[in-house]
């Protein structure tokens, strides 16, 4: 395995919030980006099964990788948790990182901030291999962990404090980055209430402040958002885009490809601990089948439908549901067909059409 | 300016000292139960030994078992971030092993140093105890201390649960310091206690306290070497198991 390439720092995007040594940015934290051979290799991606279309686009930027991971694979006992891992994330880029459960996504953010060990593979950060030395990555890194990791017998500013301590600031500079944070995730209300006390998007809130609490170039986001009520969403999202903004690289996993959509994130889809497709958005949901949902003022039947049509219909609730990359054209292959629908809803293609389209598995892949 | 290292560990023991007087209640018992426990207790001892032998053995008694007791304090800070998650959600900053248990231990040991001196006072303050080796009997409590730290960050990293954890400390503690002959003196107990006795570390502090009370240098050196090796035995464990990541995510 070789060891990351330590660049110029001028080679880096990342730009600390305000600048100078108050500004909340870390010590060091600018740090050069990994290897330009890495990235190269990285667009290539072998599969063992079957896949309709992969993207490896990075929207031609020639910038160094923040995050360069490179043939990860981590085993417990026969399954492979990561499988040949692949993943660059450039600064100022959010790559949302998707995929059902068991997919690989927490494994790989725990291999990047070190907290597991891959049993091949290797993965920089800023140019630091992590496993060689992982408390000079983390120094660049900003977690949300997916499950709520705060001290509930402690206030919301304590735990800033901590976390920005950890993170090595000192003295006014730690507390200017907890109020500003807290400002920007609106919990300048509630930092000398005791987290336990807190609602549930709160608790997000503060989770995510804790990782934003000091600018680091690059951010580990796992389903920050899941549980979290619109405002917080919405609260998140901003957060999430202005560090991305001021050049940060944004690692961030989800389960709701609109919110991925609002961050203006390109996609990484795992599945089975592996890379399988990586671009923006409509680049991959592009012609996927939607699903085209009618009420019908009478129960529908699927054989009087014409038959360009009843091969992609189901009925679900008493609602006739077509999957449809043309739904306009469809709709009035219906209402030729002397359908009467009382309501008509277009779905979007998501997650489900992508893995569906993407991963078309052989028998012995499973 | 500080180095690094020294202002993350300097964080950690201020969080710690702070989620410790958050929640007092525990600490409050373990400084109040054993004056009380040695106020009732005491007569018994003297009837037994004579005025001098009892209050010691009363004091010593008391110093031990309390302490055993309050390994839970050690243990429940270190299980309880296992349970919140804040354990591995701390070991994905720059913190290293050692200063964060560091961080843990310094609050835990001005606690149990606490504990060990209010109960030492009051045996030489109302049962009017002596102390022939004032600087000896430091040295055997900050052994016993150290020991007791370990032995609970020992325990705080491999328990899975706190009802595993109370049981380990119901029962072990009460073996230990049984074992050890602080609660009765070994020479009231069978034969095979006595034989088993030095494995406890408990067997250690009341010997280690015994020689300091009595002005026994060469014993109280001895008996606390043993116990230094007991917690660093423990401390290696300790520092094993989280540098190795195993102790993660607990359960209530």
């Amino acid at each position: 395995m070789g060891a990351c390439q330590a660049e110029p720092a001028e080679s880096s995007a990342y730009r600390p919030a305000e600048g100078g040594p108050d500004s909340g940015g870390v010590a060091g934290a600018s740090v050069p980006a990994g290897q330009r051979a890495m990235k190269r290799a990285m667009n290539v991606n072998p599969l063992p099964w079957g896949v309709a279309q992969i993207h490896f686009d990075h929207g031609g930027t020639d910038r160094e990788p923040m995050l360069a991971a490179r043939g990860l694979v981590k085993r417990y006992g026969d399954r492979r948790a990561l499988d040949g891992f692949d993943l660059s994330v450039v600064p100022g880029e959010i790559v949302g990182l998707v995929g059902h459960n068991g997919a690989g996504k927490t494994t790989f953010v725990e291999v990047v901030t070190g907290l597991i060990r891959p049993d091949a593979g290797q993965v920089c950060v800023g140019g630091v291999d992590v496993r060689r030395e992982p408390r000079a990555a983390r120094r660049l890194l900003g977690v949300a962990p997916q499950e709520l990791a705060l001290y509930v017998s402690a206030t919301v500013r304590d735990n800033l404090r901590l976390f920005a301590a950890l993170a090595g600031l000192r003295g006014a500079a730690r507390h200017r980055a907890v109020d500003r944070v807290a400002e920007e995730l609106q919990l300048t209300g509630v930092l000398g209430q005791l987290t336990g006390l807190l609602s549930g998007g709160q608790r997000r809130r503060t989770q995510a402040a804790a990782a934003l609490v000091a600018d680091v170039p690059l951010l580990l986001l796992d389903e920050p958002t899941a549980g979290a009520d619109p405002q917080t969403r919405a609260a998140l999202l901003e957060a999430v885009r202005a560090r991305a903004a001021r050049g940060a690289a944004v690692l961030y996993t989800t389960h709701y490809l609109p919110e991925l959509a609002d961050l203006g994130a390109t996609l990484a889809v795992a599945r089975r601990g592996r890379i399988i497709a990586r671009g923006t958005q409509a680049a991959l949901t592009k012609g996927l089948p939607g699903e085209l949902r009618l009420r019908l003022a009478t129960a529908p039947s699927l054989p009087d439908l014409p038959a360009a049509l009843a091969g992609r219909s189901r009925v679900v609730d008493g609602e006739l549901r077509i999957a449809s990359a043309e739904p306009p054209a469809d709709l009035a292959a219906l209402l030729a067909a002397g359908c009467a629908p009382v309501s008509v809803d277009v779905r979007r293609p998501d997650l489900d059409d992508l893995y569906r389209s993407l991963a078309v598995e052989a028998p012995d892949a499973a | 300016m500080l180095p690094d290292a020294a202002c993350r560990t300097g964080a950690v023991i201020r969080h710690n000292t702070m989620l410790l007087l958050r929640e007092p209640g525990p600490l409050a018992s373990r400084l109040i139960m054993p004056l009380a426990f040695i106020a009732l207790l005491h007569p018994l001892y003297q009837a037994a030994e004579g005025h001098a032998a009892g209050a010691s053995q009363a004091v010593i008694a008391t110093l031990v078992t309390f302490s055993l007791l309050a390994l839970s304090i050690v243990g429940g800070s270190i299980l309880v971030e296992r349970v919140w998650h804040t354990w591995e959600r701390v070991r994905q900053t720059p913190l290293r092993p050692a200063e964060l248990l560091t961080g843990k231990a310094v609050p835990v040991l001005v606690a149990l140093l606490a504990q060990q001196a209010l109960i030492v006072g009051f045996g030489v303050a109302v049962l009017g105890m002596g102390v022939a080796g004032p600087a000896l009997l430091a040295l055997a409590v900050l052994a016993w201390s150290l020991t007791l730290l370990s032995l609970g960050a020992a325990i705080g990293v491999l328990a899975r649960s706190f009802s595993e954890l109370s049981v380990i400390y119901d029962i072990g503690g009460m073996l230990l310091s049984s074992l050890g002959g602080a609660l009765v003196p070994l020479s009231a107990l069978p034969g095979w206690v006595r034989h088993v006795a030095p494995a406890s570390p408990g067997y250690w502090a009341v010997s280690a306290l015994k020689a300091a009370l009595s002005g026994n240098g060469p014993g109280t050196l001895r008996a606390s070497a043993v116990l230094a090796g007991f917690a660093l035995a423990c401390g290696l464990v300790a520092a094993a198991r989280v540098g190795r990541g195993a102790a993660r995510s607990a359960s209530l």
